[in-house]
């Protein structure tokens, strides 16, 4: 076990220094300030005037951002991973070392994830306390600790979603336009985009229903926007019905908990397809 | 370290990268990988660093590599013909590279500086801001110092001046006896420095096998140059396949082994013709066709 961590720990140590020199981590905290500022300008201001169950609007406009947004960071930032190794030369270096394929994978893992995550940790509570400081309201914790909590869910499923892309695809062009896809697959596929489907294609009510939990998307935005009053406006007919069948500690399974198993599942159908298939 | 390999194959789709290749390299031989192109080096090395997998057996010591892999990952060491473009520091990628096998930083350093590299004036440096025959050298430090029984080197001086791969071939000489080294170089000089065997790889199949002396008379090639005046001597350098270039010097590639022929041939013909002779060798083998007659 410690010969894999700090077979772990060499492979991270390599990652980060090209996480950090190509400046992904200053654009990840740049990206999560801005939202985190646009919500603490947007809804913390409007939720003074009209209360904090009342800042529905915001908080929608906010959270669709924000889960826009942060599957497409992560599948851009691991979407690659896999084949720009391969084609650096870093992954030749470094497995015709004592380094397993194991660690090697889970080390760029825990990189990336970090990488994602830890600037999001930063950048919400931040933003929330200078908000607060200066326009004089609370800071709903309770809030942002959920809105953390979904945002480094969704973060760790597109994460191992876009290494297992990268395992899958051997060029570097072609495993970005996948990642491009499935993003844009995972979007559309939310509420309106899905009673589309359920009109255009004749499905049953209860397989849109079903296909809306599946989508890791749409249980973050359910999850998110059940913080505040569950109407119909916010959440939409999908996640309006969702919602109302599965209650609140329900969207927050959807929306915490089955990212994560997503997320697991991807990562170790990846990790099982890297450490058997030809790397070169 | 023994390697065996016994009828290895590996196919990328339809390709056949390697056919029924077996070969046995005994433990301190060393020996050169050549082959044109395409005819499955680095196919063949990379099975061996285990970053890709193929049919048939592999033996280090004669325990099976697919399954013991983490155990005899220790004993290999590759270094790949370019270096790759880490953005992590110097210092890192060493200690990194040198952590995993326990080796201390001082001690790369030392063979580093040997190599005309000063890792710790450049340790702060992003590996990948180096030039390539510095990022060479580093890499040439971590194999050269790791202890390994067994060296994978892919054309390991390619991006060396001249005095540093003088260094390198003196560093490898120092490696005990019982390191067994398998060399993928067409360079003649390191074939001649660092290698007593050569084994020659054509579209996936092994061809050839032998010693290096024996290969390198068949395929060793010189370039003689003459500048030479009057008729005579044009028509005597052509009928003997000078060609004549632009400047005016007559050139002919031959082996190497007929080289002091023809310059005695030169010298006593067109003695008072000639105002010039130069004869280098070809640094680079162009592997063709293999020499047939020694067993496999």
């Amino acid at each position: 076990m410690s010969t894999l961590r700090a077979e772990v720990a060499v492979v991270a140590r390599l990652d980060l220094a090209e996480v950090l020199r190509s400046r992904w981590l200053v654009f990840c905290l740049v990206v999560h300030t801005a939202l985190a500022a646009m919500f603490v300008l947007v809804g913390l201001r409007e939720s003074g005037v009209v209360g904090f169950t009342g800042m529905g609007r915001a908080l929608m406009s906010w959270s669709h951002a924000l889960l826009f947004l942060l599957p497409l960071l992560a599948l851009t930032a691991t979407g690659q991973v896999v084949n720009s190794a391969r084609d650096d030369g870093t992954l030749e270096l470094l497995l015709s070392n004592p380094v397993s394929r194991a660690a090697w994978f889970l080390g760029t893992s825990l990189v990336r994830v970090g990488a994602l995550v830890v600037p999001l940790l930063v950048a919400m509570p931040l933003m929330a306390i200078v908000g607060s400081l200066t326009f004089g309201q609370a800071v709903p914790w309770g809030f942002l600790l959920r809105g953390m909590a979904v945002s480094s869910a969704q973060l760790v499923c597109f994460v191992a979603i876009g290494l297992a892309l990268s395992t899958m695809v051997r060029n570097q062009a072609k495993a970005l336009m996948l990642s491009v896809l499935v993003w844009a697959g995972a979007v559309a596929l939310i509420d309106f985009g899905l009673i589309g489907v359920m009109l255009q294609w004749n499905l049953p009510a209860k397989a849109v229903f079903a296909l809306a939990c599946l989508n890791p998307v749409q249980g973050a935005r359910l999850a998110l926007l059940s913080a505040a009053e569950p109407e119909l406006s916010t959440f939409g007919p999908v996640g309006f019905f969702v919602a109302n069948h599965v209650g609140a500690a329900g969207l927050l399974a959807i929306g915490i908990g089955w990212p994560l198993l997503l997320g697991l599942c991807a990562w170790t159908t990846a990790l099982a397809r890297f450490r058997r298939r030809d790397l070169l | 370290m023994r390697v065996e390999l016994d009828r290895i194959g590996k196919r990328f789709g339809n390709v056949r990268a390697l056919c029924d290749v077996s070969l046995e390299l005994p433990a301190g031989s060393r020996t050169a990988l050549i082959g044109p192109n395409g005819s499955g080096k680095s196919t063949l090395v990379r099975l061996l660093t285990g970053m890709l997998g193929g049919d048939g057996g592999l033996r280090f010591d004669g325990r099976p590599v697919p399954t013991e892999r983490g155990e005899l990952a220790r004993r290999v060491a590759y270094m790949p013909q370019i270096a790759p473009r880490l953005a992590a520091p110097v210092a890192d990628v060493v200690r990194a590279v040198g952590g995993l096998r326990g080796l201390p930083f001082d001690a790369i350093a030392a063979v580093a500086a040997e190599l005309g590299v000063d890792l710790v004036a450049l340790r702060r440096r992003p590996f990948r801001a180096l030039s390539g025959g510095q990022r060479q050298k580093i890499l040439a430090a971590l194999v050269l110092s790791s202890g390994a029984d067994l060296l994978l080197l892919d054309e390991p001086t390619a991006s060396m001046d001249p005095k540093s791969r003088a260094v390198f071939f003196t560093l490898v000489e120092r490696l005990p006896a019982t390191s067994t080294i398998l060399l993928c170089s067409h360079r003649l000089d390191e074939i001649r420095r660092l290698v007593d065997r050569v084994v020659v790889l054509e579209e996936g199949r092994l061809v050839w096998s032998g010693q290096a002396a024996g290969y390198l008379d068949e395929h060793a090639v010189a370039v003689v140059e003459v500048h030479a005046e009057g008729e005579q001597a044009y028509a005597w350098l052509g009928e003997r396949g000078f060609l004549r270039g632009p400047t005016g010097w007559w050139s002919r590639t031959l082996p190497v082994r007929e080289r002091a022929g023809l310059l005695r041939d030169l010298s006593r013909t067109l003695n008072g013709a000639v105002r010039d002779v130069t004869a280098r060798d070809v640094e680079r083998l162009e592997p063709g066709d293999a020499p047939r007659g020694e067993p496999r």
